[in-house]
C-alpha cells in the first residue's frame, strides 16, 4: 500500500479528478434511481399500495382504471367463479377540485370495501367512517390535501374531507383520494346529474379460501375473453407507460453501467502506460509483479470507494427533496446493490491495467525502459 | 575464455561457461558465448566494450535479470542459473544491487522513498530500513535533500540516490549499467570516487559496466569483452 498511498499523494489532482468524476456518475445514478421510482410510484402508487389482492379490467379498458367497465354480466361472471372470494367494485374519476383555495385535477378512487381497494395503510389519521370523507396521498398533504382539508368537487360543489393520509398512493402523478364508493357515485353525479348509477371501473377480488392470487387471475381469465383479471403487482407493473418508462431508465443506467468501468479502466491503463518505466525500475530491483498488481487494485478500490462516498453525500440531501410532483427516497436497495456493481465494475476494468504490469519484463530496465 | 579474481574468499560473482542466445525469427543470435569470470569479495571489476559486446548481458544474468541459456552462475554462493522468475525475484530483492545505465528513480517517490521502496517491495523491516535510508542518504551528502522528488534534484544527486538505492538491501554485488554516461566528465568522476568509496567501505563487490575507458582507473580490474566473448 506503501506505493498506492504515496502515488495518490503526489498526484491528487489526477486522481482527485478520477474521484470527482466517479462521484458525480455514482450522484447521478442514484439520483435517477430515486427519480424512477419516485416517477413510477406516482404513476402507480395508487395501485400497488391498495388492500385487494386482484384487480379485474374489462380488456378493452386495456389495463388502464379509468378506462375500464365492468358491465354486470362481466360482474356476474366474476362473482360467480369458484377461486374467487370476497369481491368489491372499484369506480375511479378524474376530477377538478378546488383545494386550499385553489383548483387542481384530482383522482378519485371509490371503493367498497376496506379491504378491496382502500389504502393498505395509513401513515397519519384514520380511514372513512362515513360518506364524504377520504384517505390523500401524503406527498399532497402541503397542497391542500392534508387531513381536516375539505377539497370541493367542481362543478357541482361535493365537499370532501381528507381523513387520513397514506404513503405513496398517488394515481397518475396527481392528488389522489380513496373515498367510500358512494363518495365515488356521489363526486360522478356531481359533476353530471345525469350520470345515474355510474358502472364500476374494475373489481377488487379477494381470492377464494385455500386459492391464491394467481388461482384466481387464472380462473378469472379463463372463464371470459373480455375479463382481464391481474395481481396488484401485475396490475401496478401492466399500466401502460410503466414498462416504458423503466425500460428508459434502465437504459440509462446500462450506459452509466458502462461509463463507469470506462473511465475507470482507461484511467488505471494510461497511468501504468505513463509509470512503466517507475514500474519497469521496480520489478528490476526485486518488487514482486503481484505487489505492483495489488497496489493498482487497492488503488481502485480506494477511488470508488471514494468517489462512491462523495456521490452518497451528494445523493443523501437531494433524495429527501421533491421534484416537482413526485416525491424522491432514499433508495437503499440502489445505494447497495450500485455500491457492490460499481466496486466489482471499477475493480475489473482496472485487471487490463494489472495485466499489463504483469507483462512488464525486467530486462527492460537495462535497455532504457525504466525511463520511457 | 576466463577473467579470474585473484582472492580466494567466497567470490561474489562465479560465472562458469556463461552462454546466452537470443532466437530472431529463424536465426540464433549468441549474445554471450561461454563467458567465465570471477569477481573476488571487495573487487570492482570495470567490464569494457563497445556497444552491443554484450556486457549489459552479462550483468543482467549476473544481476538475475536475464537467465542464461547455458553454464553456471553463483553469486555469493548462490547457484542462481536454475532459478525460476520468482526466484529470480526473490534473489534481486536480496542480493543484488542495481544502478541502470540512466537516471532511474520513481518519479513520484521522494529520496528517502526510493530508498524505502527496496524495503517495502522486499524484506520489510521497517525502522531498521528506515535508520538504514537516512544514514546512506547522509553518507551521500543528500540528508537535505531527503523529502525531494527526483524532479527536484540535479544529475549527479539522482544518480547519488540511485546508488543509495542500491545499497539498501546491503547486498553483495552492486551492479552499475554505465553509471556515469549522463553526466559531464567531472560530475563522472565524483560519482565514480562515490561509487568507490562506499564499495569499499562495506566491502561490498561491484561491476562497472562502461565503454568510457576513463572509469577502469576506479576499478580494481578491468574485463573487456568483444562481441560476447571475455577477453582473458
Amino acid at each position: 500500500m506503501f506505493l498506492a498511498l504515496k502515488e495518490m499523494r503526489r498526484a491528487k489532482g489526477r486522481f482527485g479528478l478520477l474521484i470527482a468524476a466517479i462521484g458525480m456518475l455514482v450522484f447521478l445514478i442514484l439520483f435517477q434511481q430515486s427519480l424512477q421510482n419516485g416517477l413510477l410510484t406516482s404513476f402507480v402508487g395508487a395501485i400497488r399500495n391498495q388492500s385487494a389482492p386482484v384487480l379485474v379490467y374489462s380488456v378493452d379498458g386495456q389495463r388502464v382504471i379509468q378506462g375500464s367497465i365492468i358491465t354486470p354480466d362481466l360482474e356476474a361472471e366474476v362473482r360467480a367463479d369458484g377461486a374467487v372470494g370476497a369481491v368489491g367494485r372499484i369506480g375511479q374519476g378524474t376530477f377538478t377540485v378546488s383545494a386550499g383555495g385553489e383548483a387542481a385535477d384530482a383522482t378519485v378512487l371509490g371503493y367498497e370495501d376496506r379491504a378491496l381497494g382502500a389504502p393498505t395503510a395509513l401513515t397519519e389519521g384514520r380511514y372513512p367512517d362515513v360518506a364524504g370523507e377520504a384517505v390523500g396521498s401524503d406527498a399532497d398533504a402541503d397542497d391542500g390535501f392534508g387531513i381536516g382539508d375539505t377539497v370541493l368537487v367542481q362543478p357541482g360543489g361535493l365537499a370532501i374531507t381528507i381523513v387520513g393520509l397514506a404513503r405513496d398512493v398517488q394515481l397518475n402523478a396527481g392528488p389522489t383520494l380513496f373515498v367510500p364508493y358512494e363518495t365515488y357515485v356521489s363526486a360522478v353525479r356531481s359533476v353530471n346529474p345525469d350520470a345515474g348509477q355510474p358502472l364500476p371501473n374494475v373489481l377488487a377480488v379477494q381470492p377464494a379460501d385455500g386459492r391464491s392470487a394467481d388461482d384466481a387471475v387464472a380462473s378469472i381469465n379463463s372463464r371470459s375473453d373480455e375479463l382481464d383479471a391481474l395481481t396488484r403487482d401485475d396490475a401496478a407493473d401492466e399500466t401502460p407507460g410503466v414498462a416504458q418508462v423503466r425500460q428508459s431508465f434502465t437504459i440509462i443506467f446500462l450506459l452509466y453501467g458502462l461509463v463507469v468501468p470506462c473511465v475507470t479502466g482507461l484511467f488505471f491503463l494510461i497511468i501504468t502506460f505513463q509509470k512503466s518505466g517507475a514500474l519497469t525500475l521496480l520489478r528490476a530491483i526485486g518488487a514482486p509483479a503481484e505487489r505492483l498488481v495489488g497496489s493498482l487494485l487497492f488503488q481502485a478500490v480506494l477511488i470508488v470507494v471514494a468517489g462512491y462516498a462523495i456521490g452518497l453525500a451528494l445523493y443523501t440531501p437531494v433524495s429527501q427533496q421533491r421534484l416537482g410532483g413526485i416525491p424522491l427516497r432514499f433508495e437503499t436497495g440502489a445505494v447497495l446493490f450500485w455500491a457492490v456493481a460499481l466496486l466489482v465494475l471499477g475493480v475489473g476494468s482496472s485487471l487490463i491495467a494489472a495485466r499489463r504490469v504483469l507483462a512488464i519484463d525486467p530486462i527492460e530496465a537495462t535497455r532504457g525502459g525504466a525511463n520511457r | 575464455m576466463n577473467a579470474s579474481a585473484s582472492s580466494s574468499a567466497t567470490p561474489a560473482l562465479h560465472m562458469v561457461g556463461v552462454r546466452k542466445v537470443y532466437r530472431v525469427g529463424d536465426e540464433e543470435v549468441v549474445a554471450l558465448d561461454h563467458a567465465d569470470l570471477t569477481v573476488a569479495a571487495d573487487e570492482i571489476v570495470a567490464l569494457v566494450g563497445p556497444s552491443g559486446s554484450g556486457k549489459t548481458t552479462l550483468c543482467s544474468i549476473a544481476g538475475g535479470i536475464l537467465s542464461a541459456t547455458a553454464g553456471s552462475v553463483v553469486v555469493g554462493g548462490e547457484e542462481i542459473s536454475g532459478y525460476n522468475d520468482r526466484q529470480l525475484t526473490t534473489f534481486r530483492q536480496n542480493q543484488v544491487g542495481f544502478v541502470f545505465q540512466t537516471v532511474n528513480l520513481v518519479p513520484f517517490l521522494t529520496a528517502r522513498e526510493n530508498l524505502l521502496v527496496v524495503d517495502e517491495m522486499g524484506r520489510r523491516e521497517g525502522k531498521p530500513a528506515r535508520a538504514r535510508a537516512d544514514r546512506l542518504l547522509e553518507e551521500l551528502g543528500l540528508a537535505d535533500r531527503a523529502q525531494n522528488l527526483p524532479g527536484q534534484l540535479s544529475g549527479g544527486q539522482k544518480q547519488r540516490v540511485a546508488i543509495g538505492r542500491s545499497l539498501m538491501n546491503e547486498p553483495g554485488l552492486v551492479l552499475f549499467d554505465e553509471p556515469t554516461s549522463a553526466l559531464d566528465t567531472e560530475l563522472g568522476a565524483h560519482v565514480m570516487e562515490l561509487i568507490r568509496t562506499e564499495m569499499k567501505a562495506r566491502g561490498t563487490s561491484a561491476i562497472v559496466v562502461t565503454h568510457d575507458e576513463r572509469i577502469t582507473e576506479y576499478c580494481d580490474r578491468t574485463v573487456r569483452i568483444t562481441d560476447g566473448v571475455l577477453e582473458a
